[in-house]
């Protein structure tokens, strides 16, 4: 029986020697030729690792992306790239204008998503930044309406998808950390993922992160995806009472690793964050991964929670005889 | 002929080299390469910079740019007895984060917060600085509460605490201190509460302009009860708030008012005749010529160089609104 499939969110940090030469990058000081060797190299390395350890559905690790909405629109007519903007405390990042009808140039992360599936035989998610994030995190010059900027991104985006499916991805995945910002807008969100997600055979999954699950608990049915990704070991445990009551119909992929915290979570911790979140799902409907990406984490944080993450994981199918 | 003001905050590093030098700074001091006195120092380079270009825009009345803040909440409640910061949450609908206030026990004001930050940049603008301050009711609501377990009774002991800390700017020489209260766009019911949380602040304000300033939405259903407030003067969002406009034009105001009309969340460039023509039509039911124009919130959520221009734009309609005024 497949039971308890184990995955990850998406990004994963970045070796040294990459972080080095992203910076010499961005001074001129090294060719995009050469950067993009050392990226591949970082995504082969990290496909290696899932496999070692045994991660079932694997992803690329976008090493080559800044931002995740900046990555987007840099590949987006119709789009410019604004000066820095702060995030919080001493974090910048930039920002997409759009001063024009938003038009796809071809493919966005079709290549790298080739990459990294030719480096294994085990599936690889094919990664979206969701229309909603995409509107809400860019500055709009051109719509003059949230709806129609969104909408906009969501029928390019659903090329995108449409061309992973054709490059071979079984999952592709939306990510939409932007979805709690305005619970009226929600329904705006189900539209515009509905029409990236449209006719997809592939298996679809929403990402996000970070809000009140109270406040969207609602929508959770409603989101036209196979498959929920979320945050569960920083604030969500406390939900599960609620999916009690009112049964999710969708998989689930349950977030068991705070990704903010420097803390590798022992096995044990894991494992009871597994066997509680059985008490709500079925084996088969259950996912295990980290809360949102690692990123922000340094390698070898991020390796060991994964590492425990997958043991802790295959521990609680042996000791339910799922194997 | 109406002034013109901005909310509070401004981009606090740019694009080029030396509109970056907080940034490394901060990365140094975390790396342990240079200490806090170093960094207070560079920050004061930011502050005249910020300074400098809100005076080289025209804009009457300044302010610091709330260089020096964290965020919005933990810079000022931070610092106060009992309190504790924790994690990051959302700030309201932006793409920007706060580290939240936890409250532990009794809430009281220890020592001067902003007076050192407001007295340096005083002292180098040849214009008024506003003080500005969030509100107690805003920092009740986004703090986590472990004690009062009531929001009105942490309130009130965060207005004591701010109304000190307004006593000690008026008597440094503030002549305009702004009250912050942007969660009255998403809970209006709140105004009652802080009406009551502004007269404690109004007893401490001297012979200063008391301002309450609200943002990231509209007050459209609350405006005579918001404009009736303990405040001397009332700032609005126009834009994001746009829905305020219709209920401003019905009702008017006998108070003077900051107008919120220039986006301060989108690039996207005002066209400055049409702006001055909405404000003059305005003319009928408020008093142009104590009100002043002004951003719908603070300049931060913009670049640098989009800020600038931002500043360029609302003096531009300030002076279209004046000639025709
Ligand atoms: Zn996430």
């Amino acid at each position: 029986m497949k039971a308890l499939l184990t995955t990850s969110v998406g990004s994963f940090p970045k070796p040294e020697y990459l972080s080095r030469a992203r910076t010499k990058s961005s001074r001129g000081d090294l060719s995009k030729e050469a950067l993009r060797e050392l990226e591949e190299k970082a995504t082969a390395e990290w496909i290696q690792f899932q496999e070692d350890i045994g991660i079932d559905i694997l992803v690329d690790g976008e090493q080559y992306r800044g931002d995740m909405a900046t990555y987007f629109a840099e590949n987006i007519e119709g789009t410019e790239i604004s000066g820095l903007v702060r995030s919080y405390g001493n974090r910048y990042y930039k920002k997409p204008i759009i001063t024009d009808e938003l038009r796809l140039r071809g493919p966005i992360s079709v290549d790298w998503f080739k990459f990294a599936q030719a480096h294994t035989d085990r599936p690889v998610k094919g990664m979206i930044t969701g229309p909603y994030t995409m509107m809400d995190w860019s500055f709009d010059e051109y719509y003059g309406s949230r709806a129609d900027a969104c909408l906009a991104f969501a029928k390019l985006l659903h090329e995108e998808a449409r061309a992973l499916e054709a490059a071979g991805a079984k999952v592709v995945q939306v990510d939409e950390p932007a979805l709690s910002t305005r619970f009226d807008e929600l329904p705006l969100l189900v539209k515009a993922v509905g029409i990236v997600t449209k006719g997809l055979q592939a298996n679809t999954v929403l990402h996000t992160c970070y809000g009140n699950y109270n406040d969207i608990f609602a929508y959770f049915n409603k989101l036209p995806v196979d498959q929920l990704d979320l945050e569960m070991s920083n604030s969500g445990l406390d939900l599960l009472d609620r999916f009690k009551r009112e049964p999710l119909k969708k998989e689930i992929a349950f977030g068991v690793i705070d990704v903010h915290s420097h803390v590798i979570e022992p096995e044990a911790l894991i494992r009871e964050r597994i066997e509680k979140a059985l008490t709500i799902f079925s084996p088969t409907q259950l996912f295990i991964d980290p809360d949102c990406g690692l990123k922000t984490r340094s390698l070898e944080e991020a390796q060991a929670k994964l590492r425990n993450m997958v043991a802790a994981t295959r521990a609680v199918r042996t000791a339910h005889g799922w194997t | 002929m109406v002034h013109t003001t901005v909310v509070g905050s401004y981009p606090r590093i740019g694009d080029t080299p030396e509109e970056q030098i907080l940034r490394r700074g901060i990365a140094r001091l975390d790396k342990g390469e240079i200490d806090e006195a170093a960094l207070k120092s560079l920050e004061r380079e930011v502050v005249q910079a910020v300074l400098r270009e809100q005076n080289e825009a025209g804009i009457e009345v300044v302010t610091d740019g709330q260089i020096s803040w964290y965020d919005s909440q933990s810079h000022l409640a931070g610092k106060l007895a009992s309190v504790e910061i924790n994690g990051l949450a959302r700030y309201f609908d932006t793409n920007t984060y706060y580290r939240q206030p936890v409250v532990r026990g009794p809430v009281s004001w220890k020592a001067p917060i902003l007076l050192d930050e407001w007295t340096f940049a005083q002292s180098h603008s040849k214009s008024p600085v506003k003080a500005v301050l969030t509100g107690p009711v805003t920092l009740a609501s986004l703090a986590l509460d472990k004690h009062y377990h009531s929001k009105k009774a942490l309130a009130l002991d965060l207005a004591a605490a701010v109304a000190e800390e307004v006593d000690a700017l008026v008597r440094a020489g503030a002549t305009q201190v702004q009250i912050d209260e942007p969660i009255l766009t998403r809970h209006p019911e709140d105004l009652a509460l802080v009406a009551e949380t502004l007269e404690r602040i109004r007893a401490r304000k001297g012979k200063s302009d008391l301002i309450l300033f609200t943002y990231f939405g509209d007050v459209a259903r609350i405006l005579p009860d918001l404009i009736d407030a303990p405040a001397d003067l009332v700032g609005l969002d126009l834009v994001q708030g746009a829905g305020t406009w219709s209920a401003l034009a019905k009702h008017g105001s006998e108070k003077p008012l900051i107008l919120g009309l220039i986006d301060a969340r989108n690039t996207k460039e005002e066209e400055s005749a049409g702006v001055a023509k909405k404000v003059q039509e305005l003319g009928g039911s408020i008093d142009l010529k104590a009100s002043y124009l002004s951003p719908s919130n603070g300049l931060e959520f913009l670049p640098r160089d989009r800020a600038r221009r931002k500043l360029r734009i609302l003096r531009t309609v300030a002076d279209e609104v004046g000639v025709a005024g």
